[in-house]
This record gives structure tokens, sequence and C-alpha cells, in this order.
């Protein structure tokens, strides 16, 4: 691990408001990464141990299925948290991940996260909550997504 | 013009699928053309011998042509929807509110649109786009089923060379999609918003404007400047049968484009 200096990834939505002591920690777990279009972050059944935050770009979340081939999910962008596998068995990544455009993340080695989490509990409970809320956010999404929101038969104005 | 339920005859000049089902069409009036609309307003669409509905108008209001785009979703829409150059509809209208575009000069334009509600916000943007310096920033978020559900497809990017900033999401992307993948709010999350320069217009159906209006008020934005165009079972457009009634307004005439300040509340109903 290289390390970022804390004041750039304190900038982050996901960082935004922890202590500075806190801060420091977790940009010791960081690394700045780039990708470029169509680099692979991670593949599905993969062994997950990487919490990537996206400072810029796009990455697509994906499934690969017979037929159609890759099959997007979901894409996160700039501000948002990729990689939420590591947080519980089996630890391995349920979907795949692709840079749809040029992209740069702080990646976080979870190993090393997990145990600053574990040594100070008040971070630990932080990361949670921040965690929990990505989770409830794309739990959200994806339930408002599942009512197939655009092709319901309310368009603007009522038609018999 | 035309006098309560008579509907002045107009001819489809041309007809443009949009989508599967979806169709843009333009018409020139036979007879007296109808007083000019305004960005937001609707008429009543008579196909005749099968029914008459309400369609928001699509196309910028100049000259006496109207274009109107319709979704086949029943028996009326889907003989508007079959109609071809040449043929006669009848039309009432324009009617209801508007999208007050005027009382968004000088700040940042926040457009909302999910599905076929690009069409009703289009006249918006054609005027905003047609008055260059008029807006801080013309911000246009669209969200769609899949790319192939978009309507007004092929005048996004001569919108984005005009100055907007057009983002686009779907929920189902297909082969060579590179743009977003997810819900509309999900663009609002991520926009660089100030929430209190920003005047937003959402349209598309109604859980999908809550939402998006929802999202909007939760970045910032007073809810008295997100306007939303809210649909009930208008039927004479003239605030005399009460079909559309939504609480204490009319929607033919109090809406469709009502604040989100006066909407949310009346949303929230379940039995309205």
């Amino acid at each position: 691990m290289n390390g970022v200096a804390p004041g750039a990834l304190a900038n982050h939505e996901f960082v935004r408001g922890l202590a500075d002591r806190h801060v420091a920690l977790l940009a010791g777990a960081a690394t700045l990464v780039t990708f470029e279009p169509g680099h692979r972050l991670f593949e599905e059944g993969g062994q997950a141990s990487s919490l990537w935050l996206i400072r810029s770009g796009h990455v697509a979340l994906d499934l690969h299925v017979a037929g159609p081939g890759r099959l997007i999910v979901e894409t996160i962008g700039s501000g948002e948290a990729i990689g939420l596998s590591w947080q519980g068995p089996p630890f391995r990544w349920q979907f795949g991940a692709e840079a749809v455009h040029p992209t740069t993340a702080f990646e976080l080695d979870t190993g090393v996260l997990t145990d600053f989490c574990d040594a100070d509990p008040e971070l630990g409970y932080l990361i949670v909550r921040r965690l929990l809320a990505v989770a409830l956010h794309r739990l959200h999404a994806t339930r408002i997504r599942m009512l197939d929101l655009y092709a319901s038969s309310h368009p603007p104005v009522s038609l018999p | 013009m035309t006098t309560g339920f008579i509907p002045a005859r107009y001819r489809i000049t041309e007809r443009y699928g949009e989508t599967h089902d979806t169709v843009t069409l333009a018409m020139q009036p036979v007879d007296e053309p109808i007083p000019a609309h305004r960005p937001g307003q609707f008429t009543m669409l008579y196909a005749f011998g099968v029914g008459e509905v309400p369609i928001s108008v699509s196309g910028e209001p100049s000259g006496y042509g109207l274009i109107q785009t319709i979704r086949s979703v029943g028996a009326v829409t889907a003989a508007l929807c079959a109609t071809s150059p040449g043929q006669l509809i009848g039309v009432r209208g324009p009617y209801g509110t508007d999208w007050d575009l005027p009382s968004a000069a000088g700040r940042d334009l926040v457009i909302v649109a999910g599905g076929i509600g690009l069409a009703p916000l289009r006249p918006a943007v054609v005027a905003a786009l047609a008055s260059p310096g008029a807006f801080r920033r013309i911000l246009i978020l669209i969200g769609a089923r899949s790319p192939a559900e978009l309507v007004f497809a092929g005048q996004l990017d001569s919108w984005r060379e005009r100055g907007a900033d057009v983002r686009v999401t779907v929920d189902r992307a297909s082969s060579g999609w590179t743009g977003n993948v997810g819900l509309v709010t999900q663009l609002i999350d991520r926009a660089d918003l100030d929430p209190a320069q920003t005047t937003a217009m959402v349209c598309g159906p109604e859980l999908m404007m809550r939402l998006s209006a929802q999202a909007l008020c939760a970045r910032g934005v007073a809810p008295s400047r997100v306007r939303v165009s809210l649909e009930r079972n208008m039927r004479c457009g003239l605030a005399e049968c009460g079909h559309c009634q939504l609480g204490p307004l009319l929607l033919c005439r109090d809406g469709p484009v009502v604040g989100f300040d006066q909407a949310a509340p009346l949303l929230a109903i379940r039995e309205l």
C-alpha cells in the first residue's frame, strides 16, 4: 500500500465528516488507482478484498449470462463506493465490475480496513454505518427498479 | 379556434415512430387553429369515431402547427398512434397550467424526465435552448427502461451541442450501451446542484415524479421550485366535469403543472 494524502481522501463523500485521525488511518490503507475503459476491477466469484471509492468516471456492475453475455446491473459513479461483498460470507464478489469511462478511485485494502475497525470500534461503527447507508441506498433503488418505473400505464396525462 | 367541446380539425403531416409504442405526430390546422400553447400545456386529441384523450404538447409553440407525442396504451391512443399523414384528427385546447419557464430565468434549470415524460418537457427544453444566456445552466436528466425506449433520442446530442448538460440512465442496458444504468433519482444524487439557484421541472409516471421531487428536495431545492406534471382522468378540459379532481384541484385547469409544495401532500393521500 502506498497510501494517499488524507486531504484528498477526506473530500470523498464516503469519508467526508470523519475525524482527521480516522481519515489519516484510512488514507494509510488506500491507494489511488486509475482504470481505462474496459478494465475489469473484479470478477464474479473472486475473493472480495477491496473497497473502491470512485473519484471520477463510471464503473459498471455486471453479470455474465449465457445468451446476451454481459448484463449491466448498475453503474456506479463519482462520489460513490463499489465493492461491498467483503463484508459478509461467502466473501466473494457477487457481480463483476468494469470501468466504463476513464476512472480514478481510492482503493482500500479491506483486510487492513477491518483490522483498523477492530482496533478502533468508534471507527468501525462509523464505517459500518456508512457501508449500511450505501447498501440501503442500493436496496431502495433496486426495489424501485423492480416496479418498472417508466413502463407504467401512467404517462404524463391520463390515457384511457 | 375551438369553443367548448367542438374540436378543430387538424391534418397529420408527419408521423415519426419514437419507440415501439410511441409516436410523434406533426399536424397542421384545417380549420382555424387552436391558440398557441405554452410549454407544459395539453390538448384533447380526438380520434374520430373512437374517442378523445388528453395529450401534452411536445412541440415548440411556434406557427400554427402542433407536435404531440403519444404512447399507445388504450383504444384511443392506439387509434391516434395508427394515424398516418393525410388523416384528420380533432384538437381542443390548449388547456391547463404551464411550466412557467420565465420564472426560472437567471437560475439553474433542471429538467428531470422519466420515459414519455420527456414529451411535455420538450417544449420547455426547446424554449430554454432558444434563449442562450437566459439560464445559468440547463441540466437535463432522463431515465428510461432501456435505450430503445428513449424518446427524442436523436435530439439529445443537438441539445448538448447547444449547451445543455444531458445525462441519461436506463434500467436495462442493451449491448453497446456505455451510459448510466440505474434510477433517474441517482442522476439527481450525482448532479452538482446549487439548490438555492435551482428550478426543477419533473415529468413522468407519478411514482417517478414523486421520488425525483423528493430527491431534489433532499438536495435542498425548495419544493415550490420543483414543478411536477400531474395526471388524472382529464375529460372535458374545461374544469366542468370533475373527473380530474385531485383534492382541491381540477387538474385540467389547476394543473397539470403544479408545484411540489402543493402536490406532495395530495400525492400522499391514498384515496386521491
